[in-house]
């Protein structure tokens, strides 16, 4: 499955497009790397649990996103946008779409 | 005891009143994307297949607020002192950026496609930690175009 | 490049599992966290309590007996005459520090044992008991809680326990409620054994002071005789002392098994 940022695959041609598809994922870290976080905010610094946490979600999002293109026959996904937003107190949603196409 | 109760009792309410109003929304969603599914919605810049001029173009939006129930916030909280996904966030967000998105769609229903759709989310929440009101905000929005032979835009 | 109009079968945005299920897994699985935290910091808040000796707990908590009111009226002779008991009691039950007595002039038939080596005795008890026996009976259960630090044990839990609540839950109130009736449940069933204990105490060392425990349960049957209505259902199982009729039995049932005689008891002198 080809994914990219651009109106195109470079090299390739787009033969049918199938409009929207997009995959989403809310997760929540558990409440010891919560409570260390808030202890990591009066020292600052890299919080790596939620680098990780958000890398994840990104990672689970992209394949729900590819899951979906699949099942409507696509090979490939131009011109994706990330959106990110905190629905509840430390959780993270990372939404994901672009454009399902065949390419050739 | 009485807390406890009460609780018991919200956590019900948010359950039943929560499910059903999710199940009528979702057969709404589905039998509107079903009709509108022959408006092609591009996140690309560049109209898809036609070469014909473009006539008119407009940006066009659909927006939605949805609100979390008791019982998606206390499972949202438990799950957020153990980790993982929280599956009663899920179906919000997924509600809420198809209504958005159908809602676009049925502002320019002649229109030929949607060149660069975007989607905006937000949380709103209003209150104090625990008395917070927790509901997202989901904005869609896209350029709509038409084509030489087709008909007018609507006014 | 035509279009292709489609709609996905199969929604990959959501998880397909029953929320009800994943509510209950997640919720026992808060209860059995919990109990076993608050059990686990009640064995270290036993250690802690069983370490400190009386003199330091008399350093930390030399002001702890709040300043009651007592009133229009103070009853010096009568307060004399209850540390005089207290001290007599002494031998018995061999204290590791020693107790002051306050009275209070007040309906409530009450004594409490605050950290410090205080006791407060309010005067609505020397009201509601007869006999001397019995008066002894009610201050030696709570010399009873001085032997075993119960004071200091609960409120050791008590504030291990606030603490763990608030870094844990923060603000989310729902979740909280439970954890509160969970932990209240267990704190009620551990004060209920403690003041079992204290009975147990109390009259052993009525045995060892009067050679017998009659009057023993003379404070239980005057309150009984004054309780009216039934109280709801569950709230016994929350209260911090067993019930009345409960204590008559478990401590009759005691003096049976060690083979206390139960004779006349002497008649209070005010």
């Amino acid at each position: 499955m080809f994914v990219s940022n651009i109106e195109e695959i470079p090299g390739k041609t787009i033969t049918t497009c199938y409009g929207i598809v997009s995959g989403s994922t809310v997760r929540a870290k558990h409440v010891g790397r919560d409570i260390f976080a808030s202890i990591k905010n009066i020292f600052g610094g890299e919080l790596t649990a939620y680098t990780e946490l958000l890398g994840e979600s990104r990672d689970e999002a992209l394949e729900r996103m590819k899951a979906q293109a699949q099942q409507l026959g696509a090979n490939a996904i131009v011109n994706v946008r990330f959106s990110t937003s905190s629905v509840a107190a430390g959780a993270a949603e990372i939404y994901v779409y672009g454009t399902a196409v065949t390419v050739e | 005891m009485e807390s406890l109760t009460i609780f018991l009792v919200l956590v019900a309410l948010g359950f039943v009143f929560g499910k059903l109003a999710e199940s009528r929304h979702y057969r709404s969603i589905h039998a509107r994307e079903e009709m509108l599914v022959r408006l092609p919605t591009t996140s690309c810049k560049n109209p898809m297949g036609n070469n014909s001029p473009i006539i008119h173009a407009e940006l066009v939006h659909g927006h939605v607020v949805i609100s979390v129930d008791y019982f998606k916030q206390i499972l949202a909280g438990l799950r957020s002192l153990f980790g993982g996904t929280i599956q009663s966030y899920e179906t919000l967000l997924d509600r809420a950026r198809r209504e958005a998105m159908l809602r676009m769609k049925e502002r320019c229903p002649t229109a030929d496609q949607i060149l660069n759709l975007r989607i905006e989310t937000s949380s709103i929440s209003k209150g104090e930690n625990g008395d917070r009101i927790g509901s997202v905000e989901v904005l869609a929005y896209g350029t709509a175009i038409y084509f030489q032979q087709t008909s007018p835009p609507h006014p | 490049m035509n279009y292709q109009p489609s709609l996905p079968e199969y929604n990959d945005n959501v998880s397909h599992q029953q929320p009800l299920r994943e509510f209950f897994v997640l919720m026992a699985g808060v209860v059995v966290f919990v109990l076993i935290g608050y059990w686990a910091l009640g064995l270290v808040v036993d250690v802690a309590v069983d370490d400190l000796s009386p003199e330091q707990e008399a350093k930390l908590f030399p002001t702890l007996g709040i300043d009651w009111d007592v009133g229009e009226e103070s009853m010096p002779q009568e307060q004399a005459k209850l540390q005089h008991l207290v001290e007599a009691l002494n031998p018995c039950l061999s204290l590791p520090y020693p107790i002051t007595v306050s009275l209070v002039k007040s309906d409530a038939v009450n004594a409490m044992a605050l950290p410090g080596g205080k006791m407060v005795v309010f005067s609505g008890l020397l009201d509601a008991v007869s006999s001397t026996n019995g008066l002894m009976f009610v201050l030696a259960h709570e010399l009873g809680h001085f032997k075993n630090r119960d004071h200091l044990r609960l409120m050791g839990r008590g504030l291990v326990l606030s603490i763990l609540a608030m870094l844990a839950f923060g603000g989310d109130s729902g979740i909280s409620d439970i954890l509160a009736s969970t932990i209240n449940l267990r704190t009620a069933k551990y004060s209920q054994t403690r003041e079992s204990q204290a009975d147990h105490t109390a009259l052993q060392a009525l045995q060892c002071q009067f050679g017998h425990v009659g009057g023993a349960t003379e404070l239980f049957e005057s309150l009984q005789s004054q309780e009216t209505g039934h109280e709801f259902g569950f709230s016994h199982y929350f209260a911090s002392h067993p019930e009345l009729q409960q204590r008559i039995d478990d401590l009759h049932k005691f003096a049976q098994e060690l083979g206390y005689a139960e004779k006349d008891p002497q008649k209070l002198i005010r």
